[in-house]
């Protein structure tokens, strides 16, 4: 799967990082200044392109108060067996320069792909799309599944 | 003044290709995993500063360097960089080698220490990537001197007093030609240093050496005796193989595995325009042992039919059922140039298996590598899926190196 991504500041916009100041990570001896985002954050989130802006949204679903799928993952196997139907899920690309599972940060070309769904008061909630992972995949992560990247497979 | 040989050695090379088309990756440390995704096959000075070595697993590195980012290999992009570097380095001299995907010999007779410089300046703005230059009176000199300046140096050792500084104190190891092994039988003789080395006698080199080890002697005094080839010298043989992304014990996935390598390495020979008469078979098992096989062709082939017919034989033989086969190599040897075979007496080509090739070349050309392949690769279907296994390093033509 994919636990966590990360985007250098320099590919956001300034007034996207200052509201997400909390999120600044500095990355090895460079200190390369990025943003992280990751599921076991206290509020997780994930960024994604939506009617071509940039937007950061609640991931997935931690709320027991809320009535939709409690994972951050949709499987893309069950989003074309139509079980997400009811939700009337949106196609959505989450920007990404770097992925996170089990402790592996690995690059990611372009992004991955998400979907979108509102729960009953409207709130919208993104879920990352994921597939059997490649063989590589499996071996670098140790993950049996892996996201739907964007351009360039793993 | 005498030959100046250059050589050209890129900077943690797959890292800087990647580093070409993924900005957010300088500065940092960066490894790039090899075929299997599960070692490091190149790594930044910044990952190596945490004490990574290439060939170290992704588990014992990530402790060393949680923060590291890990690239999944493209060898077809290495290739762009690696022929648009020699494109430039072509500007710059008559006669350039491409002695491996980021390394470089040239004759750089005539050329200052300022216009090496110049060389490193414009692949660096054209391509994208850092290189290290060395300059000197031999190839095996040229390679230390480029050793002795990374990352980024141009350092030549032209002259006495250069030289001097180059080979002092420096381990005999880090001659390139010289194995571990060579520097141990030389170790007694208090030989230990490339300076040492340079001033033993001759005599005695050769006899711990061989001629071999008397050629690195006669370039480290100065002597070019190894040329710089714009054009590769034909092969003594071809090898196609590799890890088999975990041990094999099913025989039909095995099978698949032998008609890949097979299929890999009559590219191989048709690309060299040979014929080979030898088949060797290399397998190594999870139990640690490793088998090794060779088989006589009846008559000198480059057929996927005869080959695999043959590497089969020789698998089975090994005895592989049950214990798990981690890697296999195929090499190919006895090579004969296509125009100067001898046809076999008795057993003549089949043309309904030429017409076979012809197609199967002609269509790969055309859609891609591998869309058609033998039946006995099915096994192998995830392995064909991921774009990526379709091209290895050995599939990058025209370097006189591996």
């Amino acid at each position: 799967m994919c636990f966590g991504i990360a985007i250098p500041v320099s590919d956001l916009p300034e007034e996207l990082v200052e509201q997400r100041s909390d999120r600044v990570a500095a990355r090895g001896p460079g200190e390369l200044r990025e943003l992280r985002f990751t599921f076991r954050d206290p509020r997780p989130e994930l960024p994604l392109w939506h009617g071509n802006r940039l937007v950061i949204y609640p991931w997935g679903n931690r709320d027991g108060r809320v009535r939709l799928p409690r994972t951050g993952w949709c499987r893309r196997e069950s989003l074309e067996a139509g079980l997400w139907s009811h939700l009337r899920p949106e196609a959505v690309d989450i920007p990404a320069a770097f992925g996170l599972e089990k402790g592996v940060w690995f690059l990611i070309e372009e992004g991955i792909r998400g979907i979108l769904v509102r729960d009953e008061r409207g709130g919208p909630h993104a879920y990352m799309l994921t597939q059997p992972a490649s063989h590589y995949y499996r071996i670098m992560t140790r993950h049996p599944r892996m996201p739907v990247f964007l351009g360039w497979q793993i | 003044m005498g030959r100046i040989v250059g050589h050209l050695d890129a900077d943690c090379f797959y890292v800087s290709c990647e580093r070409v088309r993924h900005g957010s990756l300088r500065g940092l440390a960066v490894g790039v995993l090899g075929n299997q995704g599960a070692c490091v096959i190149a790594k930044s000075y910044e990952m190596r500063a945490f004490g990574i070595t290439t060939g170290m697993p992704i588990w014992d590195a990530l402790p060393l360097c949680p923060e590291a980012v890990f690239v999944k290999r493209d060898f077809q992009w290495y290739e762009v960089l690696s022929r648009r570097m020699i494109e430039v380095a072509r500007r710059f001299s008559p006669t350039v080698e491409y002695y491996s995907i980021d390394e470089v010999f040239f004759d750089a007779g005539g050329m200052t220490p300022a216009d090496a410089r110049t060389l490193q300046r414009a692949i660096l703005d054209e391509v994208g990537v850092p290189v290290s230059v060395g300059l000197a009176a031999s190839k095996t000199l040229a390679k230390l001197a480029s050793s002795s300046g990374k990352p980024f140096g141009c350092v030549s050792a032209l002259g006495e007093e250069r030289l001097r500084r180059l080979l002092d104190g420096r381990p005999v190891e880090k001659i390139t030609g010289l194995a571990r092994r060579s520097a141990r039988r030389l170790a007694p003789y208090g030989i230990r240093t490339c300076a040492e080395f340079a001033r033993a006698d001759r005599r005695l080199i050769r006899r711990l050496l061989t001629k071999r080890g008397e050629d690195l002697w006669w370039e480290l005094n100065g002597a070019a005796v190894l040329p710089v080839r714009d054009v590769p010298a034909l092969r003594k043989n071809i090898s196609r193989g590799g890890s088999l992304a975990g041990a094999v014990t099913d025989p039909d996935r095995l099978a698949a595995w032998v008609a890949r390598n097979t299929e890999r390495l009559v590219e191989g020979l048709d690309r060299h325009g040979v014929f080979c008469e030898r088949l060797t078979l290399i397998l190594t098992f999870k139990d640690g042992g490793v088998d090794q096989r060779r088989a006589t062709l009846p008559v000198a082939a480059a057929d996927f039919a005869v080959l695999y017919e043959a590497a089969v034989r020789l698998t089975n033989a090994c005895r592989p059922q049950g214990r798990g086969v981690t890697y296999m190599r195929l090499i190919a040897e006895e090579l004969t140039a296509r125009r100067h075979a001898q046809l076999g007496l008795f057993d003549r080509p089949d043309p309904r298996q030429k017409a076979v090739a012809v197609v199967k070349r002609t269509i790969n050309e055309k859609v891609g590598r591998f869309a058609l392949r033998s039946g006995a690769t099915l096994p192998l279907a995830d392995v064909y899926r991921d774009e990526a296994n379709a091209y290895d390093v050995c599939d990058i033509y025209g370097k006189t190196c591996f």
